[in-house]
């Protein structure tokens, strides 16, 4: 049995703007968490599709809902059908391609976001795999090509001090707060990055708590 | 999580309790929420879903932006008015419901995702019309939706809830599945029978394709919506008469997964094949999108 959906609310929800929960709903799911790797609105973003997403995203509103997802809104936020155009009156260069061929990560809805303000690149691979779920395959941060398990939650903390301290601490945190099934240590030029997938959702207070403890951890 | 129908069944009959308090359970359990805050969320669907059905059942009904669907909901409830439909108030009155929130979501609308956005009527089409026929309160409504989602749960981790990786079968033939489980339950049906009108209705949409015309979620998606709620009806009134479905619902839900590999890619929501693919269904995305694409 696989374990890509956690909760009854993944079924019976979510609450959204239409038409579609993988193509309008998911895809704003994979903007949101492009939204927090890059940490703020990115400047200059290209979006490539693959599959069905290649070939429905017009249909679908997928390019709004991504770039709704870029600037943070929620999917039944009432602006996600006008967000690409909110998106340019903000100064965002936003390009979407259809690429054929097979998905790198293998999924017919798959969206590869590239990100830039000119100096930072950030790179996140996500699918849309059904009901508004989305599974993030594949991310590049700080020059590292990262590669979570695919399921949310997934905590990426990273370490500038590259004190092993640091990692035990935030070991035994989620141990008790938000047990993960596998952790991935990866060696950045100027940096170490602590890659966890995690179990089971985490809530709103937990990812408060961790967010205001930890600096430079990201919670997707 | 349960593993299995099978073993949620199981622990039903054991411990004598509703499928959709085991569900609650488990909810709250996995999640660390209390039993208040789950509820609460849940109520706030069962809210969502009426609002949407209100607002495709009222006036004119909406429009999509394509045109290419919307106002049915209202015909069908003229047609109900005139006390003459052929398969009874009560299967029409569903069909009615499910039609509406899919002409909701087609005009981007608010809805609530059961188990996808274009398989959103299904579900709410069958709860709404037993709210009146069973005189559900609102409780039993919000324990109707924890059944089906727990359901739900195992049919996504086992098979799959999106057009493009397994067809419509797994999203309209989910919810329709789905809400037959729940049906039976408000019945007043034991959880055997939930399984077997599970297993009936998914049995029935088995190898339904994914064919969305223009990559719209319209046609054929809102009309799909109501044969999903037609067919959960009469799994769950067959189930509830005792009739039993020869295959396991577990094994079904392999075959569901089966199946789904099997399509081509043509047929899983790229806009290709089947319905899409005819000569009205490239006029239409033609009309709509430009001749290039």
């Amino acid at each position: 049995m696989r374990n890509n959906y956690k909760s009854v609310f993944d079924i019976i929800g979510p609450i959204m703007i239409g038409p579609s929960s993988s193509h309008t709903a998911g895809a704003v799911q994979i903007g949101r968490v492009a939204n927090k790797l890059f940490e703020t609105i990115p400047p200059k973003v290209t979006v490539h599709y693959y599959g069905s997403f290649a070939q429905t995203h017009r249909g679908h509103g997928t390019d709004y809902a991504i770039a709704a997802g870029i600037m943070g809104f929620p999917a039944d936020d009432s602006r996600v059908p006008l967000a690409p155009t909110i998106a340019r009156k903000r100064g965002m260069d936003l390009r979407f391609v259809e690429e054929v061929g097979e998905s790198p990560i293998h999924h017919p809805n798959t969206a590869i976001l590239k990100m830039t303000d000119g100096t930072k690149k950030i790179t996140v691979a996500g699918c849309s795999i059904g009901g508004g779920a989305i599974e993030i395959r594949a991310i590049s941060l700080n020059g590292v090509d990262i590669l979570p398990a695919g399921p949310l939650p997934i905590v990426i903390f990273r370490d500038y001090s590259k004190k092993m301290a640091n990692a035990l601490a935030i070991n035994a945190d989620l141990e008790e707060k938000a047990p993960f099934t596998r952790r991935q240590v990866l060696r950045a030029g100027n940096c170490d990055i602590y890659v966890y997938d995690i179990q089971n959702k985490m809530q709103p207070d937990t990812i408060d708590y961790f967010e205001n403890k930890y600096p430079n951890i990201i919670c997707l | 999580m349960y593993e299995s129908v099978r073993d949620l069944v199981h622990v039903a009959e054991k411990r004598e309790k509703a499928l959709s308090e085991l569900i609650i359970e488990e909810e709250c359990h996995d999640s660390g929420i209390s039993r208040k805050k789950v509820w609460q969320r849940m109520r706030i669907n069962l809210l969502t879903m009426q609002n949407a059905i209100k607002q495709g059942e009222t006036g004119d009904g909406v429009r999509s932006r394509t045109g290419l669907t919307g106002g049915e909901a209202i015909k069908l409830k003229n047609y109900r008015e005139r006390g003459k439909t052929l398969s009874g108030d009560a299967m029409m009155a569903a069909v009615e419901n499910a039609v509406a929130t899919n002409e909701v979501n087609a005009a981007m609308g608010v809805v609530c995702a059961t188990p996808t956005a274009g398989s959103s009527g299904t579900l709410p089409g069958i709860l709404f019309m037993l709210e009146k026929r069973l005189k559900l309160t609102e409780e039993q409504m919000i324990r109707f939706l924890f059944t089906a989602g727990g359901f739900g749960l195992i049919i996504a981790n086992h098979a799959g809830i999106a057009g493009a990786t397994g067809g419509c079968q797994e999203e309209v033939g989910t919810a329709s599945a789905i809400a037959a489980a729940a049906a039976v339950e408000a019945a007043g049906g034991t959880p055997e029978q939930s399984s077997h009108a599970l297993a009936i209705a998914l049995s029935n949409l088995l190898g339904l394709v994914c064919d969305p015309i223009a990559g719209l979620v319209e046609v054929p998606c809102v009309k799909r919506n109501a044969i999903g709620a037609g067919n959960s009806l009469i799994a769950a009134d067959m189930a509830l008469a005792g009739c039993t479905s020869a295959i396991p619902a577990d094994e079904c839900i392999v075959a569901l997964d089966r199946v789904g590999r099997s399509m081509s890619a043509e047929l899983r929501e790229t806009g290709i094949g089947g319905l899409a693919g005819t000569p009205t269904g490239q006029a239409i995305k033609a009309r709509i999108f430009g001749k290039n694409l």
